[in-house]
């Protein structure tokens, strides 16, 4: 049984073009308390990998997508989402096909 | 096994950054050209640019659709690439967020491994090892009429650099809708060289700055004169900038993006002007000649596509010239096609087709 005060620890699936990145892993098992603390772990681990999905501001990038389990972090609370133990990241490009 | 690519020397390399990838034309005579596709396939690369300095390093500004803008090198014509160990960044927590890099720069011949980068938002980095670290040009980012500034169609962009041969302190740059800066004292300070060019969007026309300058050239042998297209006019420098003449003259329209330079006979100079449509201006695509320094414009046609169907559009960066005499100039379109003058601009062929949208060629004789 985990400690109440345990960091949660989440699997991160991330997109092809990223994984060259991230030690061509496809998944990548990662400790914080919330998407942006998931977020910095990986660029701690794989340095320059968060630039890739936030911008300098420190928002995510448009044409990022982030899902936590089946939901949408735009639509939960964003990168302040919170974290549960043996949570799921997937880590998307937009369906952005025909904007130009 | 090593198999890194090269090329004997000679050989004239464009390349051409698209919309969709990064490609490399290459030929010994200016006649036959072979077409390459790089390992950037399927990026947004807004520019190229390949520098001799030291050893055959190819850069690249690519803009990604999705997760970032980024800078990146190869040694090998770009089969494989590497990234910077300081890239192009901003601060982590300010307020300024990297869009895309619009130019990249080989510095000085005497400044090997110095590197210029332009980028949205506007500001200019400097690399002194080639490509491996990055840093902003602390005077432009600071200027005091900064937060003034307001972006072109483009974005707030940096997209010309022009570093002095003939004085290391001195160097401009062009901002949209900025207008063109000098310093003179390598980087420092930086002061406005837009008198005389117009702002014709603007209720003062003849502002400080905030013109929309689309791109400018250094006459290769007279260091004070440059030659500017402009959103409102074709304009020439005879005092490095602190004022413009208008050249306009013959010409059917005021606006385009691109300018290009013979460097054997550099007063001949060329430039695409558009229709308010960002196409050519009447049912024939052309190139514009002048071959007294702005004086008159000829017309170039021929090969050129022509008829009722034709309209076509190039973007700031999508015509180059080569160094060799009779010099070669390239022409890239909005919609793929990549047209060709070994002699000049006399006649013209189409080199390249069916590519995706062209943003930038750059032309280079290997040594």
């Amino acid at each position: 049984m985990n400690s109440p005060n345990a960091i949660p620890a989440a699997t991160v699936i991330l997109p092809y073009v990223l994984r060259e990145k991230a030690g061509n892993h496809k998944s990548i098992m990662v400790a914080g308390s919330t998407i942006r603390e998931i977020i910095d772990a990986l660029d701690h681990d794989y340095p320059g990998l968060g630039f890739n999905l936030c911008y300098e501001t420190g928002e995510l990038r448009p044409y990022v997508n982030i899902f936590l389990d089946r939901e949408n972090i735009r639509y939960l609370q964003g990168l302040d989402t919170p974290i549960h133990m043996g949570a799921t990241i997937y880590i998307l490009q937009s369906v952005a096909g025909g904007y130009s | 096994m090593n198999h890194r690519k090269t090329y004997e020397p000679g050989t004239v390399v464009v390349l051409v950054g698209t919309k969709r990838g990064l490609f490399l034309l290459t030929s010994r005579d200016r006649e036959r050209w072979e077409v390459e596709s790089t390992s950037l396939e399927g990026r947004r690369v807004f520019f190229a640019t390949l520098d001799q300095r030291e050893g055959q390093r190819l850069f690249a500004a690519d803009n990604g659709d999705f997760f970032g803008s980024f800078l990146r090198y190869s040694d090998d014509f770009g089969e494989t690439w590497h990234d910077p160990e300081v890239g192009i960044q901003f601060p982590e927590g300010g307020e300024q967020k990297l869009e895309n890099i619009w130019t990249i720069v080989p510095g000085r011949p005497n400044e090997a491994g110095t590197v210029y980068a332009g980028v949205d938002p506007a500001s200019l980095w400097v690399s002194k090892d080639g490509g491996k670290h990055w840093e902003i040009n602390a005077g432009l980012a600071n200027h005091p009429t900064r937060e003034h500034w307001v972006p072109g169609a483009g974005g707030l962009c940096l997209h010309t650099i022009v570093a002095d041969p003939s004085n290391s302190s001195r160097m401009w740059v062009g901002i949209s809708a900025v207008g063109c800066m000098r310093t003179d004292d390598g980087g420092q300070n930086w002061v406005f060289a837009n008198k005389n060019t117009r702002a014709g969007f603007l209720p003062d026309q003849y502002p400080e700055y905030g013109q929309c300058i689309h791109r400018f050239v250094q006459h290769p042998t007279n260091p004070n004169v440059l030659y500017q297209q402009n959103h409102c006019g074709i304009y020439k420098s005879l005092n490095a900038g602190d004022d413009w003449i208008d050249i306009q003259h013959n010409l059917p329209s005021e606006f385009g993006f691109p300018i290009a330079l013979d460097a054997h006979n550099p007063d001949t100079v060329y430039v695409i002007v558009e229709n308010d449509g960002r196409n050519n201006v009447n049912e024939q695509f052309a190139v514009y000649r002048t071959e007294n320094g702005g004086e008159e414009w000829q017309v170039l046609g021929e090969g050129l596509p022509a008829g009722p169907g034709v309209r076509l559009g190039v973007l700031r960066h999508g015509m180059c010239a080569d160094t060799l005499d009779p010099c070669g100039v390239y022409v890239g379109t909005n919609t793929g096609q990549l047209f060709a003058t070994n002699n000049r601009g006399d006649s013209w062929r189409l080199i390249a087709d069916f590519l995706p949208s062209i943003y930038s060629v750059t032309a280079t004789v290997l040594v």
